[in-house]
C-alpha cells in the first residue's frame, strides 16, 4: 500500500466512522505516481461513492500529508494484478486468449458428480435421466429440463451431467451458467453491439447448461433471444440442460412458445427427500467433510429438518464448528444442544393454528369454516389434511389436535390421518398438495 | 522523500478480534476467524439482538482480512439508502461482510440482488459473511433460493454479555489503563451511566485522561463532577 495514502487512512479515521472507513475507504487500492496518487476502486459503485462524499476530502489530506498538490485519479481496478485463482491455469487463459476460436470457461463445480450425488425415491428418475444425457448428449432426451424447489439437487444434477460428458470425452465443450449471467451476457453484447459475437458463443458449445431459468420471466428480450439459440441449438442436436423452480408451464410471463419448447424433451420432477434420504444425504456430507456424525445424530437431524438439503448442510456446518471448538464428539445430546437455536426456528413455525392458517390459505376456504362443523367435501378433505399436518409435524398428541379442530374426537383425527396416507400413495395430486403444504410450513 | 511511518494503520480500535469479549459467543468469534483468516472456509450467518457483537465481528473480520492482503468490503445495509444500487455495486471482493440483513427482507428486487451477488462472490471464489438480528428462516426473505443458501451458512446465535460479564471486561479494561474501579463506582456506572459495553469502554478512556490531568483516583465524586462538566458527554 502506497504510504502516503496510509498515512492518508489514518488521518480520516479519526475523522469517520469505522462503518465508512470499511465499507468506502479500506476497500480501495491507491499506487503513488510523480502526479499524484492513483486510487482503484473495487467496482463502480464504491467508485462513485467516494467520489461523491470522500473525494474533496481526500485531496486536502493528501496535499496536507505531501507537502504539496496531490490530485487523485479515481478508477476501477486493482493497483496489482489479482492472482490467478487456482482452478484457472494462467497458461491456458494465455493460450486461449490467442487463439482465434471463443474461450470455453465450462464453470462446472467438479465436486458435482453422480458419485457424491446421493440417490433416493424423490430423485432417482432426475439422475437416471441425467446420466441418460450425459452418455448420449444431443440424443437421448433434448432438451432434458429439472424443476422442483431450491435446495434439492437439480444443479448438482445439472453439473454431473456436464462433468460426465467431459469425462467421457475430453474435446467436448460443455458451457453452465446461472440464468442472470445468460442475461447479463445478452445485456452486454446489446451494449456493445457484439450481439454476433453472443450468438456465436452459445451456438458453438457441444452442451449448454442454463440455471434457474424462473428467472427469465417477464424480460422478453431476453426470451427472444434464448428462444433462437434453444432452436439452434435443438436443430444441430447440442444438448440443452435447463432447471427451472417449477414445472415450466406454471411459470408467469414466460412465452407460450418458449414453455412448448421446453416440454419437447423430457421434463422431470425433483421431489424433496424423504427422511432415509436425507438421512443418508446427512451422512455423505459429513463424510465428505471429514465430520464424524453418527446415525442417530442424522437421523435426528433428519426428522427435524426437512425443508431442503441446504438447510441440512447449514446444520452440520454449524454442528462441526461447534464440535470443532469445544473439542467434543457430536453425540444426539450435543448436537440437541448446540442446535436448539437453529432447530428451535424449524420447530417454531410449525404450531397447529398455523398449520390450520396456511392449509387454509392453500386451499383458499376461510380459517373459520375449516374448524368448523359442516361435512362439506371442499372443506372436510383440507381439514382432513391440516389435522395429519399437525400430527406429523408437531408433537401434540391426538385427542390435543382434536381439541384445537373445533373439539372433535381423537378417532376422527386418526381417521383422518389414515385417509391422507392411504391417499398421497394413490392419488399424485393429493401428495403433491401434502409435500408443498410441508415445504411451505417447515421452509 | 516521505519517511516511513513504523506504525500499521489504525483501524478502529475495539472493532478487532482481539477486543472482542466473547462471552458465550467464543465458537462463534472461532468460526469468523477462521473465514477472515482462511478463505475456503465455510460461510458464517450471525444473528442476535442489538450490542451482541455482530457488527464488531464483521468488521473485526475485515479488518483482519484487510491485513493479509485481501480485499474486503463491509455493507451495512441500515446505513445505505438504495439497496439494490449497493447489492449490484459490490462485486469483486475477497470478503464481504453484510451487516443488518433483516431490512431487506421483504423487498422482492433487492433480495434478488443479493442472491445474485451470492452466486456472484460464489463463483469468483470470494467468501460472504452475514448478520442479522434473526435466524435466517425467520427473516421473512420471500426468495426461497436466497433464503435456503443463507440457511446454508454456518450459523450461530450470538448472546448478549450479562451484566457480571460486562462488569468483568470493565475492570479488566481500566486495570490495562493502570486504573482501579472499586464496586462502588461500577455500580454507580451501570445505573447511572449506561449499560452499553461500547459506551461505556468510551467513557473510561476519557475517564483515564481526566484522572491523569487532575491527578485524582476515579471515585464517584469524580465521576459525577466529570459527567457534570460536560467533557464526558459524548
Amino acid at each position: 500500500m502506497s504510504d502516503l495514502w496510509r498515512r492518508c487512512l489514518e488521518r480520516l479515521e479519526s475523522e469517520l466512522s469505522a462503518e465508512e472507513l470499511h465499507t468506502w475507504l479500506m476497500p480501495l487500492q491507491a499506487r503513488e505516481d510523480a502526479i499524484g496518487v492513483q486510487l482503484f476502486a473495487p467496482n463502480p459503485y464504491t467508485l462513485d461513492t467516494v467520489r461523491e462524499r470522500y473525494l474533496p476530502r481526500i485531496e486536502v489530506v493528501l496535499g496536507q500529508l505531501a507537502g504539496r498538490d496531490c490530485p487523485v485519479r479515481l478508477e476501477v481496478g486493482s493497483s496489482a494484478p489479482r492472482a490467478a485463482r487456482p482452478a484457472v491455469a494462467t497458461k491456458s487463459v494465455a493460450v486461449e486468449n490467442a487463439a482465434p476460436a471463443p474461450a470455453f470457461p465450462h464453470n462446472l463445480d467438479p465436486h458435482y458428480t453422480f458419485e457424491t450425488f446421493v440417490e433416493g425415491k424423490s430423485n432417482q428418475l432426475g439422475k437416471a435421466a441425467a446420466m441418460q444425457v450425459a452418455m448420449n448428449p444431443g440424443r437421448a432426451y433434448n432438451p432434458l429440463l429439472l424443476y422442483g424447489g431450491t435446495g434439492l439437487g437439480k444443479t448438482h444434477l445439472m453439473h454431473a451431467a456436464g462433468n460426465l460428458m467431459r469425462e467421457r470425452n475430453a474435446g467436448c465443450k460443455v458451457m453452465y451458467l446461472r440464468s442472470e449471467q445468460f442475461v447479463g451476457a445478452m445485456i452486454e453484447a446489446l451494449r456493445t453491439k457484439n450481439m454476433d459475437q453472443f450468438k456465436q458463443r452459445f451456438r458453438s458449445v457441444d452442451a449448454l447448461l442454463i440455471d434457474d431459468i424462473q428467472f427469465f420471466a417477464g424480460k422478453d428480450t431476453t426470451q427472444e433471444e434464448f428462444f433462437h439459440t434453444f432452436n439452434a441449438l435443438f436443430e444441430s442436436k447440442q444438448q440443452i440442460i435447463l432447471t427451472c423452480d417449477r414445472y415450466p408451464k406454471e411459470v408467469d410471463k414466460l412465452e407460450p412458445r418458449l414453455k412448448s419448447r421446453l416440454g419437447w424433451g423430457l421434463s422431470v420432477a425433483i421431489e424433496p427427500p424423504d427422511f432415509e434420504t436425507r438421512a443418508a444425504i446427512l451422512l455423505s456430507k459429513a463424510q465428505d467433510k471429514g465430520v464424524a456424525v453418527s446415525e442417530n445424530v442424522a437421523m435426528l437431524l433428519a426428522k427435524r429438518i426437512r425443508s431442503n438439503v441446504r438447510d441440512l448442510e447449514g446444520a452440520l456446518n454449524t454442528l462441526a464448528a461447534r464440535a470443532n471448538f469445544y473439542g467434543k464428539p457430536i453425540t444426539t445430546d450435543f448436537a440437541e444442544e448446540t442446535l436448539r437455536d437453529l432447530l428451535a426456528t424449524h420447530a417454531q413455525a410449525v404450531t397447529v393454528p398455523n398449520i390450520q392458517k396456511i392449509t387454509a390459505e392453500y386451499f383458499n376456504v376461510r380459517l373459520q369454516d375449516l374448524l368448523s362443523k359442516r361435512r362439506v367435501r371442499s372443506l372436510a378433505r383440507p381439514r382432513q389434511i391440516a389435522m395429519a399436518l399437525s400430527k406429523e409435524l408437531t408433537e401434540h398428541s391426538l385427542p390435543e389436535i382434536g381439541e384445537a379442530f373445533g373439539g372433535r374426537d381423537h378417532t376422527t383425527v386418526l381417521h383422518a390421518c389414515r385417509t391422507i396416507r392411504k391417499l398421497c400413495e394413490t392419488d399424485a395430486r393429493m401428495r403433491q398438495d401434502w409435500e408443498q403444504l410441508i415445504r411451505v410450513l417447515t421452509g | 522523500m516521505i519517511p516511513q511511518l513504523p506504525l500499521a494503520l489504525r483501524w478502529p480500535r475495539r472493532q478487532r478480534f482481539e477486543h472482542f469479549h466473547a462471552g458465550a459467543n467464543a465458537a462463534a468469534l472461532a468460526a469468523v476467524r477462521a473465514l477472515a483468516e482462511a478463505p475456503g472456509a465455510p460461510w458464517v450467518y450471525l444473528h442476535g439482538p442489538a450490542g451482541s457483537g455482530r457488527s464488531h465481528l464483521l468488521l473485526a473480520a475485515c479488518q483482519a482480512a484487510s491485513a493479509a492482503g485481501r480485499r474486503v468490503q463491509y455493507l451495512p445495509l441500515s446505513a445505505m439508502h438504495e439497496h439494490i444500487g449497493a447489492l449490484r455495486g459490490v462485486g469483486s471482493s475477497e470478503l464481504l461482510a453484510i451487516d443488518d440483513l433483516g431490512v431487506l427482507a421483504g423487498e422482492r428486487a433487492a433480495e434478488h440482488a443479493l442472491f445474485d451477488l451470492y452466486n456472484q462472490v460464489r463463483a469468483e471464489g470470494g467468501a460472504m459473511l452475514f448478520a442479522a438480528d434473526r435466524a435466517p428462516a425467520q427473516l421473512g426473505i420471500g426468495l426461497p433460493d436466497l433464503r435456503s443458501r443463507l440457511g446454508a451458512c454456518t450459523q450461530f446465535a450470538l448472546k448478549a454479555l450479562d451484566d457480571a460479564e460486562r462488569r468483568a471486561v470493565l475492570k479488566e479494561q481500566a486495570a490495562a489503563r493502570g486504573i482501579g474501579l472499586d464496586e462502588a463506582v461500577l455500580d454507580w456506572l451501570f445505573t447511572r451511566y449506561a449499560r452499553d459495553l461500547a459506551a461505556l469502554l468510551d467513557l473510561l478512556d476519557r475517564l483515564d485522561q481526566a484522572s491523569l490531568a487532575a491527578k485524582r483516583r476515579i471515585t464517584v465524586p469524580f465521576l459525577r463532577e466529570f459527567l457534570r462538566e460536560g467533557s464526558g458527554n459524548a
